[in-house]
C-alpha cells in the first residue's frame, strides 16, 4: 500500500470518528430535549423560547452532519456546518466561564454532565482541529475510498 | 467547490428541521415552551407560606449562602454536594407535604434543577419552585 493510499485511510478513519462523535452526541440529546434545553439556557445568553427550540433542532443538525461526513454524502456541507457548530460552541464555553458560570455544556448529553471547563474545552478543541484538518485534506486533493 | 459546501449546508439545514419538528410534536405537551419552569411547577412566597406545616422547605444554593441566612427550618440540598445532602434529607420527608425549592434569585437555575432530581429520583411528586427565590423570600419579609 503506497503511502498515499495509506494516507486516505488515516483521513477515512478520522472522518469515522468525527462523524460518529457527532451522531453520538446528537442521539443522546434526542432522547432528552428538554435536559438539552436546560443545558443551552444555563449559558444565560438566549431566551427560553429560543433555547427549547435549538434543543430540537441542534442535536438532528449534528445528526444529519455527523451522517454526512461517515457516509461522504454532502461531506462538505456537513465538515461546513460542524466547523461552525463547535466554533460557536467553543466561543459560548469560554464567554461562559469568563462571565463565572459554573454549567455543564450537555455536549454529550448525561454522559458529559460531570466533565469540567478543561476536559470540555480539551476536547471541543480537538474535535475543532480535526474537522479543520479534514476540511484542508479534503480541498487538497480529493479523498475518497 | 464553496458554491457546493454551501447548497450541501443548506440541504442538511433544511432536511434536519423534518425529524426537529416531529419530535417537537411529540414531545409537545411534556416540555414547557415559554418559560424553563412550567406555571404548575411554580409556587409564590405567599402561597408557600400559606401551605404553613404543610411544607417543607430546600435551599439549593452554595453551602456558604445557606450558612449566611436561609429561610427557617430550611435543609440544605445542593448538587454540589448531592448524594450526601439528600441522604440527610430523606429521612426528614414526609410524602404528604409538599416539597418547595428556592435558590438566590429568579435567574438562578439551580433550584428547578434540585427540584427535577428530587421528581426523578427521590420519585416525589409535589415538588415546586419558588418563585423569585431567596431575593423575593427576603423582600417579602421586609
Amino acid at each position: 500500500m503506497g503511502e498515499e493510499e495509506q494516507m486516505k485511510y488515516a483521513w477515512r478513519v478520522v472522518d469515522l470518528i468525527i462523524g460518529g462523535i457527532f451522531v453520538y452526541a446528537g442521539v443522546s440529546k434526542v432522547l432528552d430535549p428538554a435536559q438539552f434545553a436546560n443545558d443551552i439556557d444555563n449559558y444565560k445568553t438566549l431566551p427560553w423560547f429560543v433555547s427549547v427550540r435549538l434543543a430540537f433542532y441542534l442535536p438532528w443538525l449534528e445528526i444529519f452532519c455527523g451522517l454526512a461526513v461517515i457516509s461522504r454524502f454532502f461531506y462538505r456541507g456537513g465538515l461546513s456546518i460542524l466547523t461552525g457548530l463547535i466554533a460557536v460552541f467553543i466561543g459560548a464555553t469560554v464567554a461562559a466561564k469568563m462571565r463565572g458560570l459554573d454549567i455543564t455544556c450537555g455536549c454529550f448529553g448525561h454522559a458529559s454532565k460531570n466533565w469540567n471547563f478543561s476536559t470540555h474545552l480539551v476536547l471541543d478543541l480537538a474535535i475543532f482541529a480535526a474537522i479543520l484538518a479534514l476540511l484542508f485534506a479534503n480541498s487538497r486533493h480529493r479523498v475518497e475510498l | 467547490m464553496k458554491l457546493r459546501a454551501v447548497r450541501e449546508g443548506l440541504i442538511l439545514i433544511a432536511l434536519a428541521f423534518l425529524p426537529a419538528i416531529g419530535e417537537g410534536i411529540y414531545f409537545r405537551d411534556k416540555v414547557s415552551w415559554q418559560s424553563p419552569i412550567p406555571a404548575s411547577e411554580l409556587v409564590t412566597v405567599d402561597q408557600a407560606r400559606a401551605w404553613s406545616d404543610g411544607a417543607i422547605w430546600v435551599d439549593a444554593r452554595p453551602d456558604e449562602e445557606f450558612a449566611r441566612d436561609h429561610v427557617p427550618g430550611a435543609f440544605s440540598l445542593n448538587e454540589d454536594h448531592w448524594n450526601e445532602l439528600l441522604a440527610q434529607f430523606l429521612p426528614n420527608l414526609s410524602r404528604d407535604k409538599k416539597v418547595v425549592v428556592y435558590c438566590s434569585a429568579e435567574s438562578c437555575n439551580a433550584a428547578r434543577d434540585v427540584a427535577k432530581r428530587l421528581r426523578d429520583e427521590a420519585q416525589l411528586k409535589d415538588v415546586f419552585v419558588l418563585q423569585g427565590g431567596w431575593e423575593e423570600w427576603v423582600k417579602k419579609s421586609k
